[in-house]
C-alpha cells in the first residue's frame, strides 16, 4: 500500500484490523468452546465414548459342554453364522429421504432371495433404521458367503455397506431326546432357560463380565480388553454322573411302559447306591430340545424331580427300617393283620388280601397295610416322622435341577392325629418324589447312609483344569447297617415267588425293592380316585451287593394300575441292561443264594396261596376293545405274566410252578385291560 | 541511512506498471522464517494425525494400515517442493497468469458439475486425471483470492464504486460459488463468499454494498439450506443434536464426543479410540482426533499455530512492496483462517458440517497442494518487504503499530 496516500493505506490497516478482531474473536470463541467440551465436560464425554466402546458383546463366549460319565457329548455349541446390519452405515453417503429409500429397497431385494427372506419384511425392518439389526440369524454357511460377497466391493459393483456376519453360539443336543428333561434348553439370547442349562447357567456361560470387546461403528470387534485368550473365556464343561448307555435304555423302556399302558407320565432314577451317583435321570412324555420350541410345556420338566406324589406301600419300607431299627418290632415277630380289615377312628382299613399272622418280611412281600400301620403305630407318630425326614422325605435332595419339589410329611402342618400317622406307615396322606424314593432307597441297599445324589461330577474350565468336583456325601446315617442289611434281604422276598414284585425278578439276580400301587386323590373332590394310581417299583440289584438302585414311578397307566406288573417289568428290563452295561456277571453265586434266603426265610415259603397283593382294590379297567386271550397253559408264571400283558390283558397268578389252568380260556375274546386268572401247580 | 531514497525509488519503480518486475535485490530477500516453518510444522504435524486417525479405517477397509499415511506422506513432500517453488517465483509475474488461472478454475468446476465429477460423500468434488483425484473447489478459493487481489489493486480508488468496484467482483464470485453449490460443495461457496467480502471490505468497498450483499447471500444462504432437503434435515439435526446422534448428527456428536473424550492432556498420540466411530476422521473431522489424542492442551496449541500463521501473514500483508502483494497475502492469510475456524467450529459442532479441510492438517491431496502453494505466494510477498519495512515501521505509518493492534485483537 506504498503507493497509495497515507489516509488511504491508513484506512486499508484499519479495516484489515478489524477483520482480523473478528477472527480473533472465532478463534477465542473455538478455544472457549474447546474449553468447555474438554475440560469442563471431558469427564462426562469420556464416560459416554466408553459405553459406546464397551457395548456388550452379543456374541457370547462360547458355551461350556455338558459330557456324559464315559465323555460323551450331551450339549455342545456350536458357531453359527448369523447376519445382521447397521443401516446408518447403509444409507453413508446416500442424501434425501427417496433415494435412501431407492437404497434400502434395493439393499431388501437383493438380500431376501440369497437369505430366503420376503423382501417387503426385510425392507420394512432396514427402514426403521436402525444401528444393529438382525437380518437372519442362523444361516447357512453359503448363506453367510453369498451375503458377505454381497458387501464386498471387490465382488460386487454396488457393495451393500453396513453388512456383518458374524458367529452366534448355537445350542445343540447330539443326542436329541436323551436326558432332554435334564439338560433343558437354550433360549436364542444364550441364557440356559431349563434343566441343568438353567441351573449351571452362570458356569456354562464363562465370565461375561470380563469380556468387554471395542467394536467400531459397524459393530466390529477391534479387539478385547485384557482378556484375549479365548479359552478362559470360555464357559465351563460340566461332566454328568448320567450314563449315556444307561439312560438311554431307561428312557427307551420308559417309553416303551408309557405306550402300553397309556400312563399320564413316567419317571425313572437309576442310581449308584454306593457313591450317589445318578446314572439315568428319565422322564416321559420327553422332548428334543434341539426344537424345543415345538414341544410341550408340560414335557419339558423333569418328573423325578418336581412332580411329587403319594408314594403308597414302598413306604412300608422305611416304616419297617425305622421300627427293626428302634426295637420297636422285632425281625421274626407275628403281626396280626386281623384278617384283612381293621378299625382305626372311625376309618375301616382293608388289605387286599386275608392275612392272619405275618412276620414284618411278609408284611413287605405280601404289602398288608394293616401290618404296616400297626408296625407304624407301635413305633409311634414322632418316631415315623422323624424317620421319614432321616430318609430324606420332606427335604430337597440337592440335585442342580430346577423346581425340586420337597414333597410334603405333614400336609397340615402339625403332628399327624392316630389315623395319619396309621395312613402314613403304608405311605398315605404323605407326598414324595421318585428321586427322594430312590435316595432313600439307596440307604436301604448300601447298608444305611443316605448319600447326596450326585448329577455333576465334575467342571472344568476351558483348558481342561478342573474347577469343582463333587464326591460322595454321606447326608446322615439313617438306620444301622446291620438293620439295613436286614431289610435288604427281607425286601428279596417281594420278587420272589409269592412277593408282589415277581415281574422285577432279574434271571441269575436276586433284588430287592418294594411294589406300590397309590390311589390318587382327586383335586376335584379331595377323596381317593377310584381309577386313577401311581404305580411304581422301588428295587435294587444285585440284591446281596447292590450297584444300582432303579425307581420306576408311573403315573396314571389307564391299562392296567399295579405297581408289580406295570413297574416291575420296566424295572427288570433296565435292570438287565444295566448290570450288563456295568459289566455285572449273573453267574455270582445268585442261585446259591437265592436257595439260601429261602432255606433262612421257611414263614415266608411259597406254598402260600399268591396271588399279588394290593394295597387298594383293584377294579375292572375301562374296555378298550376286545382281544383274544392268548394261551399261557404250560408256561411258566413270568413266561405267561409276560404272554398275557403284551396282549394288553391282566395277569393274576394264583399258585405256584407252571400255568395248569387259565380263565378265560385261550381264544376267548375278552375286553382289553381285564384280569386274566391264572392257575399255577407246582410239576409233581 | 539512505532510506528515504530507496522508499522513493520502489515508489516510481513499482506503482505505474502493475506488471512490473521487483527490484532484483528484493526478490532474493529472505521468507518470513516464522511463517515457513509454521507451515511445515503443521503439514508434518497433519501426516502424523493423520496415520493416526486412519489406521482403523486403512486396515478394514483398504487392509493396510499405512494406506493413508504413504499417501498423505507423498502430498507433504510434493506440497513441500511446491511451497519451495512457488516461494521463489515471483508474485507479480501472477498477473499475466491470473485470467487463466481463473478460466482454467472455472472450466474445471464447470466439468465437476456437468458430470465428470467423481462422488464422495454424496457430492461430485472430485475430477480424475488418471489416477489422480483433483478437487477444483480447493483451486478455486486460491484462484479468486488471486484474482481478487489483482482487480482490487488495479482498481484502486475506483473500488468503492458499484458498478466498477463492487458488482464485477461478486458476479464472478458469484458464478463460481454458484458451481460449488451445484456439486454440491456449500463450505466452499461460504468460504468464497466470505473470501471475496473480507478483500472488498479490505480494499475499501462501501460498507453499504457489503452489507446489503450480505444479507441478500444469508437470505440466499438460508434459501439454499431450506429449499435442499438434505441440508435442511442435517441443520435441524444439528440443531437437536442428542435426538439425532444415531443418524443425521451422527459425525458431529461423536467428533464432540472425541474432543470431550481428550480431555486436558489427551489420551496420547496414537492411542485415540474414536476413530472406530467418527467416520472421516482423517479428513474433515482430523481436529476431533487431535482433541482426543492431545487434549485441550493440543487445541489450544494448534489455536495458537494457526494464529501465528495468519498473524505472520498479515505481517506480511502490511509490509508488502505493494497493493496486489498486500491484499494477496491477506487475502491468502483470511483463506486459511476462515477455513480452519469454519472446520474447527464444525468439528466441536459450533457450525453444522460443511465438508472443509483443516488447512495443512487434513488429508487430501488437492487441499495440501492448493495450500501449500498459496503459503508459497505468501512467503514470496514476504521476500520481497522492502528494506525500510524490515525495522517493523514504515515511514508513513501511523503512530500506532497496526501488527500489535491486530495480535490485540486476535488475542481478545
Amino acid at each position: 500500500m506504498r503507493n497509495l496516500d497515507t489516509q488511504r493505506a491508513r484506512w486499508i490497516r484499519l479495516r484489515m484490523g478489524v477483520l482480523c478482531g473478528l477472527m480473533g474473536l472465532g478463534l477465542g470463541g473455538i478455544v472457549s468452546s474447546a474449553y468447555r467440551v474438554q475440560v469442563d465436560d471431558g469427564p462426562n464425554w469420556r464416560e459416554t465414548a466408553e459405553k459406546q466402546r464397551q457395548r456388550r458383546l452379543h456374541v457370547e463366549p462360547k458355551r461350556g459342554t455338558i459330557h456324559d460319565r464315559n465323555g460323551t457329548t450331551l450339549a455342545v455349541s456350536v458357531e453359527v453364522p448369523s447376519v445382521s446390519a447397521d443401516v446408518v452405515e447403509m444409507l453413508r453417503g446416500i442424501q434425501g429421504a427417496p433415494a435412501q429409500k431407492a437404497a434400502l429397497r434395493d439393499a431388501a431385494a437383493r438380500l431376501a432371495p440369497v437369505l430366503l427372506l420376503d423382501p417387503n419384511e426385510l425392507f420394512a425392518r432396514l427402514a426403521r433404521k436402525g444401528r444393529f439389526i438382525w437380518i437372519k440369524r442362523r444361516t447357512t454357511a453359503e448363506e453367510a458367503t453369498k451375503v458377505r460377497e454381497l458387501g464386498d466391493p471387490k465382488k460386487t459393483s454396488r457393495p451393500i455397506r453396513g453388512l456383518t456376519v458374524e458367529g452366534e453360539g448355537h445350542r445343540y443336543y447330539p443326542g436329541r431326546e436323551l436326558a432332554g428333561p435334564v439338560l433343558g434348553f437354550v433360549a436364542p439370547d444364550g441364557q440356559g432357560k431349563d434343566g441343568l442349562e438353567l441351573a449351571l447357567d452362570e458356569e456354562l456361560r464363562g465370565h461375561l463380565e470380563d469380556v468387554k470387546g471395542i467394536r467400531d461403528r459397524s459393530g466390529r470387534l477391534i479387539f478385547s480388553e485384557g482378556t484375549t485368550d479365548e479359552q478362559s473365556l470360555q464357559g465351563h464343561n460340566v461332566h454328568l454322573s448320567i450314563d449315556e448307555g444307561i439312560q438311554h435304555v431307561a428312557e427307551r423302556e420308559l417309553d416303551v411302559a408309557q405306550r402300553t399302558y397309556e400312563t399320564k407320565g413316567a419317571s425313572l432314577v437309576v442310581v449308584d447306591p454306593n457313591t450317589g451317583e445318578i446314572l439315568a435321570l428319565a422322564s416321559t412324555p420327553g422332548y428334543n430340545p434341539n426344537d424345543y420350541t415345538d414341544s410341550e410345556v408340560d414335557s419339558r420338566r423333569d418328573r423325578a424331580v418336581t412332580d411329587r406324589f403319594e408314594p403308597g406301600s414302598v413306604m412300608k419300607v422305611f416304616n419297617v427300617a425305622a421300627a427293626l431299627a428302634a426295637g420297636a418290632v422285632k425281625p421274626t415277630e407275628l403281626i396280626d393283620c386281623e384278617r384283612g380289615t381293621f378299625q382305626i377312628a372311625n376309618v375301616t382299613i382293608h388289605d387286599t388280601h386275608v392275612n392272619d399272622l405275618l412276620t414284618p418280611t411278609q408284611v413287605l412281600a405280601r404289602s398288608s397295610n394293616i401290618g404296616a400301620l400297626k408296625i407304624g403305630l407301635r413305633l409311634g407318630e414322632p418316631a415315623l416322622y422323624a424317620a421319614y425326614r432321616r430318609f430324606g422325605f420332606g427335604e430337597p435332595t440337592g440335585l442342580p435341577l430346577p423346581g425340586e419339589a420337597t414333597g410334603v410329611l405333614r400336609p397340615k402342618g402339625r403332628p399327624w392325629f392316630e389315623v395319619e400317622t396309621a395312613n402314613a406307615s403304608f405311605g398315605q396322606g404323605i407326598s414324595v418324589t421318585t428321586v427322594q424314593l430312590a435316595m432313600a432307597m439307596a440307604a436301604i441297599a448300601n447298608g444305611g447312609k443316605l448319600l447326596q445324589p450326585i448329577l455333576v461330577k465334575k467342571v472344568t474350565d476351558g483348558r481342561g483344569r478342573t474347577v469343582r468336583e463333587v464326591t460322595l456325601h454321606v447326608r446322615r446315617e439313617v438306620v444301622p447297617a446291620a438293620t439295613a442289611r436286614m431289610v435288604a434281604e427281607m425286601l428279596t422276598a417281594v420278587t420272589e415267588p409269592g412277593g408282589t414284585g415277581v415281574e422285577a425278578a432279574v434271571p441269575g439276580f436276586r433284588v430287592g425293592g418294594k411294589t406300590a400301587t397309590a390311589q390318587k386323590a382327586d383335586p376335584a373332590t379331595g377323596k381317593y380316585s377310584a381309577d386313577r394310581y401311581t404305580a411304581s417299583f422301588i428295587g435294587f440289584v444285585p440284591a446281596e451287593r447292590p450297584r444300582i438302585v432303579i425307581a420306576v414311578v408311573l403315573d396314571e397307566p389307564m391299562i392296567g394300575r399295579y405297581g408289580g406288573d406295570l413297574a416291575g417289568p420296566v424295572f427288570r428290563r433296565i435292570a438287565e441292561a444295566s448290570l450288563r452295561y456295568l459289566g455285572v456277571s449273573p453267574s455270582a453265586s445268585a442261585p446259591k443264594l437265592k436257595s439260601a434266603a429261602r432255606d433262612g426265610d421257611t414263614a415266608d415259603a411259597t406254598a402260600a396261596a399268591l396271588r399279588p397283593m394290593m394295597d387298594d382294590t383293584p377294579l375292572t379297567g375301562p374296555a378298550l376293545g376286545a382281544v383274544r386271550v392268548p394261551d399261557a397253559t404250560g408256561l411258566a408264571a413270568r413266561d405267561a405274566v409276560r404272554v398275557i400283558m403284551n396282549a394288553g390283558l391282566l395277569p393274576r397268578i394264583e399258585g405256584t410252578g407252571r400255568i395248569v389252568r387259565q380263565v378265560p380260556a385261550a381264544g376267548h375274546p375278552t375286553p382289553k385291560g381285564s384280569a386274566v386268572r391264572l392257575l399255577l401247580e407246582p410239576p409233581s | 541511512m539512505n532510506l528515504k531514497n530507496v522508499r522513493t525509488t520502489l515508489a516510481t519503480k513499482l506503482v505505474p506498471p502493475l506488471d512490473a518486475k521487483p527490484l532484483a535485490a528484493l526478490a532474493a530477500g529472505p521468507v518470513d522464517p516464522v511463517f515457513a516453518a509454521v507451515v511445515i510444522g503443521l503439514i508434518g504435524f497433519g501426516v502424523i494425525m493423520v496415520y493416526s486417525a486412519s489406521a482403523v479405517q486403512a486396515t478394514t477397509q483398504n487392509h493396510d494400515p499405512q494406506f493413508f499415511l504413504k499417501r498423505q506422506s507423498a502430498y507433504a513432500a510434493a506440497a513441500l517442493l511446491a511451497m519451495f517453488v512457488v516461494s521463489r517465483f515471483d508474485y507479480h509475474r501472477l498477473y499475466k497468469l491470473t485470467y487463466p488461472l481463473l478460466l482454467g478454475v472455472g472450466t474445471l468446476l464447470l466439468l465437476c458439475v456437468v458430470g465428470f465429477g467423481h462422488s464422495g460423500g454424496g457430492a461430485a468434488r472430485w475430477l480424475a486425471v488418471g489416477p489422480i483425484h483433483v478437487q477444483p473447489a480447493e483451486m478455486a478459493k486460491l484462484a479468486l483470492v488471486v484474482w481478487l487481489a489483482y482487480s482490487l489493486a488495479k482498481k484502486a480508488e475506483r473500488v468503492n464504486t458499484f458498478t466498477v468496484g463492487f458488482l464485477p467482483h461478486l458476479i464472478v464470485a458469484g458464478v463460481f460459488m454458484f458451481l460449488c453449490l451445484k456439486q454440491p460443495d456449500f463450505g466452499s461457496a461460504v468460504v468464497l463468499l466470505l473470501l471475496t467480502f473480507t478483500l472488498l471490505f479490505v480494499a475499501g468497498a462501501k460498507l453499504g454494498y457489503i452489507l446489503g450483499a450480505s444479507i441478500l447471500g444469508a437470505a440466499f444462504g438460508v434459501a439454499a439450506i431450506r429449499f435442499r432437503e438434505y441440508r435442511y434435515e442435517r441443520y435441524l439435526a444439528w440443531l437437536d443434536m442428542d435426538a439425532h446422534r444415531q443418524d443425521l448428527a451422527y459425525q458431529p456428536f461423536q467428533s464432540v464426543m472425541s474432543f470431550g473424550s481428550g480431555g486436558v492432556t489427551g489420551l496420547g498420540l496414537g492411542r485415540g479410540l474414536q476413530t472406530l466411530y467418527l467416520p472421516e476422521a482423517h479428513t474433515d473431522f482430523v481436529a476431533a482426533i487431535v482433541g482426543e489424542e492431545l487434549g485441550f492442551v493440543g487445541v489450544a496449541t494448534l489455536c495458537t499455530v494457526y494464529l501465528v500463521l495468519c498473524a505472520r501473514g498479515v505481517r506480511a500483508a502490511l509490509r508488502a512492496p505493494d497493493d496486489f502483494g498486500s491484499y494477496l497475502a491477506f487475502g491468502i492469510s483470511t483463506m486459511f483462517a476462515v477455513q480452519s475456524l469454519v472446520n474447527l467450529a464444525v468439528a466441536l459442532a459450533i457450525l453444522p458440517t460443511k465438508g472443509l479441510t483443516l488447512p495443512f492438517v487434513s488429508y487430501g491431496g488437492s487441499s495440501l497442494l492448493v495450500n501449500a502453494a498459496a503459503a508459497g505466494i505468501l512467503l514470496n510477498i514476504s521476500r520481497q518487504v522492502p528494506e525500510d519495512a524490515k525495522d517493523g515501521m514504515t515511514p508513513e505509518a501511523p503512530a500506532v503499530d497496526v501488527a500489535d493492534l491486530v495480535a490485540q485483537g486476535a488475542q481478545r
